[in-house]
């Protein structure tokens, strides 16, 4: 019987699947910190577009699944820039130009270019974020930060553990409102239902513990089933990464 | 690290002499007085009534407590000559295999090949030796070319022997087994006691077994210790000693015995106008669907009826839809097509005060239904003055009387224990429909009889019963008739 390879699968196999994740992690962070030091138009455009284009072309993400992602983004985007620009103190000053006003309201030209710039940067943040979480494989990033990030075992694979423990936490939930409804009791959101909803975490999580004791994680000097190296492929990431960084930043 | 050193020690002994187990907070040991010596590859299997301490001896002998699991250890444990509780727990647990009753909670990785690894790295194994041991244990364990899946979306019965092949792929010298065929169906748990016989056959590890179903684990057993209710051994003995000497002893206190047959199962009657006497429908399921958003559909096209006093056995493999559908009768998920009508009317529509006297339903994890912190609480979460009057009556008829059980934690109880009192907390109410999710597991013989009398009573009153099931004796002895599910479907042959 052979597995279906899954979409996962095509990722992880696609070029930046492939990078190791702490390389992909760099880039992410040096674009994220050159976006919060611009209040250009223009970068976080760009950003944008090469963060989705990679993610695509070089991730094999199929874009349904990174539209999803990108979905809660745009309505972020919206209202941070609405706020931004209706509530700047620029639309106070008297001698700049308005571009829209309604009654005692009156919205600046210098106002509506920082609301549009401050939008730009959190559709550029979420975009990166959103691509660089759709390329990384969990299991694959937890091996490179015990491998080359020299992260303790313990905490890297517990954290990667309780991350797959997380939708139990919706199942539980579901639970225990159906547990007080069969009880006759309201069964919307009563403190009670959080109280349970803690206790079936920490059950959980001590088995879980219980069930990796008894596997022998504890022991010293484990070995590794999968190895993460440091390649030729993931130093030309980061200097790629880097050059279209500077490309951007000097475009400006 | 070379090849030859990795798993290839072969079974150890254990021996166990005065051996006492108390959990961290408790004054009275959960289990005492235990001595028995197992030779290496021989089969120990531990019986006993609900309660008797049975997983916290499995759980010492693993090597579990009180180095991962917090309590106090007395007397001499010693598995392959290294005592339990010494000063390099490591080196104990790397010669033990673990499997739960839970699988979903022992599975620690994302993919199938990396959890059956996870143990292998803990042990040391080099990396060729792991590329050709995981595929190879997947295979043994019946899972050949899974490994690329995704733990998380396999099935009950694949997870279960998964969880198998983890324990088992660095060849331990023991294997410790807690109700292992707990979350199986009958093909499903017959292929693990069959898969277990090889391993018992090869005398490739020394196995130490707890296990319900009776007619699955005594065959293998070359040892059976009993456990009495305080959690003292009641009898040590070879299954023959222990068939023909203790046997009047076992059965008294509980412990399933091998060679009792089973009743008859009822016929199968899907839908049909089953109505006893042309007693009133209480339920009504008409072409019922189910689909969770962005899945594949759980039921298609499934009608049933339930009659007033009518006692349906609901069977069918894991996965099949059995949970699904008894949610669906009571409210608790609506149709995506179909309908369902409860005495009349859409139970998810139903205020939930009403409800919880038209209908009970008991879920398969007790945890996950719990309420309170104390048992009393619990039982009495959301009665009127009139039912808390007989709850203390239905929780002492299931072997929870609230003066001894009262003030006790429900998480702290035992699985049998806990399962006794979900089902209190619903049966309190006499509801008219009784919708039972697996509520059988971890009974003994006598809470399991007093689970049958209470039910017989509140049947006689006039309630229905649905029990999904797969626990063939209790179908057969409680119920009128069957319906089979198959992949969502009502099972061909049924009327």
């Amino acid at each position: 019987m052979i597995a279906v390879p899954t979409r996962a699968d095509r990722v992880a196999t696609s070029p930046l699947g492939r990078a190791n994740p702490l390389a992909t992690l760099a880039i992410a962070i040096a674009w994220l910190v050159a976006l919060a030091t611009t209040t250009d138009v223009r970068p976080p455009l760009l950003v944008t577009a090469v963060a989705i284009a990679a993610a695509l072309a070089l991730g094999r993400v199929p874009p349904a699944d990174l539209a999803r992602g990108l979905a809660p983004l745009w309505l972020a985007a919206l209202s941070v820039g609405f706020f931004n620009a209706v509530l700047s103190p620029a639309n106070a000053d008297p001698t700049a130009t308005v571009v829209l006003a309604f009654g005692p309201l009156r919205l600046t030209e210098p106002a509506l270019a920082a609301g549009i710039a401050l939008g730009l940067r959190v559709v550029a943040i979420v975009a990166v974020g959103v691509a660089w979480s759709r390329i990384t494989d969990p299991t694959h990033l937890t091996d490179a930060l015990v491998q080359q990030g020299r992260l303790a075992d313990r905490f890297a694979y517990g954290a990667l553990a309780a991350l797959q423990a997380i939708p139990w936490l919706a199942e539980d939930l579901v639970a225990l409102r159906e547990a007080r409804r069969m009880r006759g009791l309201r069964s919307t959101w009563h403190p009670r239902v959080l109280v349970g909803l803690l206790v079936l975490a920490i059950r959980r999580g001590d088995r879980l513990a219980v069930a990796m004791d008894a596997r022998g994680f504890t022991a010293a000097g484990r070995t590794r089933y999968r190895i993460v190296r440091w390649a030729t492929l993931d130093t030309v990431v980061v200097l790629a990464g880097l050059a279209v960084l500077a490309g951007i930043v000097a475009l400006r | 690290m070379g090849l030859a050193a990795e798993g290839r020690a072969g079974p150890v002994a254990v021996v166990a002499r005065d051996v006492a187990v108390a959990y961290a907070g408790r004054a009275e040991p959960a289990v005492a007085g235990v001595s028995f010596d197992l030779a290496p590859g021989a089969c120990l299997l531990i019986v006993g009534p609900s309660g008797s301490g049975k997983s916290t001896l499995a759980r010492a002998v693993a090597g579990l407590v009180p180095w991962s699991v917090p309590g106090r250890l007395g007397g001499l444990l010693q598995v392959d000559g290294i005592p339990v509780g010494g000063p390099d727990p490591g080196a104990l647990v790397a010669r033990v295999g673990v499997v739960f009753q839970d699988p979903s909670s022992q599975l620690v990785m994302e993919r199938v090949e990396d959890d059956v690894a996870f143990g292998l790295e803990g042990r040391r194994w080099s990396r060729p030796a792991m590329g050709g041991r995981v595929p190879a244990a997947l295979a043994e364990a019946g899972l050949p070319g899974f490994g690329r899946r995704r733990t998380a979306r396999l099935s009950g019965g694949e997870q279960q022997r998964l969880a198998l092949a983890g324990a088992f792929a660095p060849r331990p010298g023991l294997l410790v087994l807690d109700e292992p065929t707990a979350n199986l169906d009958p093909p499903g748990a017959a292929a693990f006691g069959a898969r277990l016989a090889a391993i018992r056959d090869a005398r490739s590890a020394t196995i130490v077994l707890v296990e319900h179903r009776a007619e699955i684990a005594w065959p293998l057993a070359d040892l059976v210790l009993a456990l009495g209710a305080d959690g003292r051994p009641l009898a040590l003995g070879t299954p023959d000693v222990l068939l023909t000497r203790h046997r009047r002893a076992l059965a008294d206190a509980g412990v399933w015995l091998p060679d009792e047959p089973f009743p008859p199962l009822p016929a199968d009657g899907g839908d049909g106008d089953g109505s006893p006497g042309g007693a009133p429908r209480l339920v009504e399921a008409r072409r019922v669907g189910f689909a969770y958003a962005r899945g594949l559909p759980v039921l298609v096209d499934v009608d049933a009826t339930v009659a007033a006093g009518e006692r349906v056995a609901l069977l069918g493999p894991n996965g099949s839809g059995k949970s699904t559908l008894a949610r669906l009768l009571v409210g608790l998920l609506r149709p995506t097509a179909g309908s369902v009508r409860l005495a009349g009317r859409d139970p998810a529509r139903v205020a939930a005060r009403d409800l919880a006297r038209l209908a009970g339903y008991v879920v398969q994890d007790p945890e996950r239904g719990f309420l309170a912190d104390t048992v009393e609480g619990e039982v009495l979460a959301g009665l009127t003055p009139a039912e808390r009057a007989s709850a203390g009556d239905v929780a002492a008829a299931l072997g929870l009387p609230l003066d001894g059980f009262g003030a006790r934690n429900p998480y702290l109880l035992s699985g049998g224990e806990q399962r006794r009192l979900s089902l209190v907390s619903q049966l309190v109410r006499r509801p008219r429909l009784l919708v039972l999710d697996e509520p059988t597991f971890g009974q003994d013989r006598r809470t399991y009889a007093g689970l049958l009398a209470l039910l017989r009573e509140q049947l006689e009153g006039g309630a229905a019963l649905v029990a999904a099931t797969h626990d063939l004796r209790f179908a057969g002895d409680v119920a009128g008739r069957t319906i089979r599910l198959a992949g969502g479907r009502i099972a061909e042959g049924a009327p």
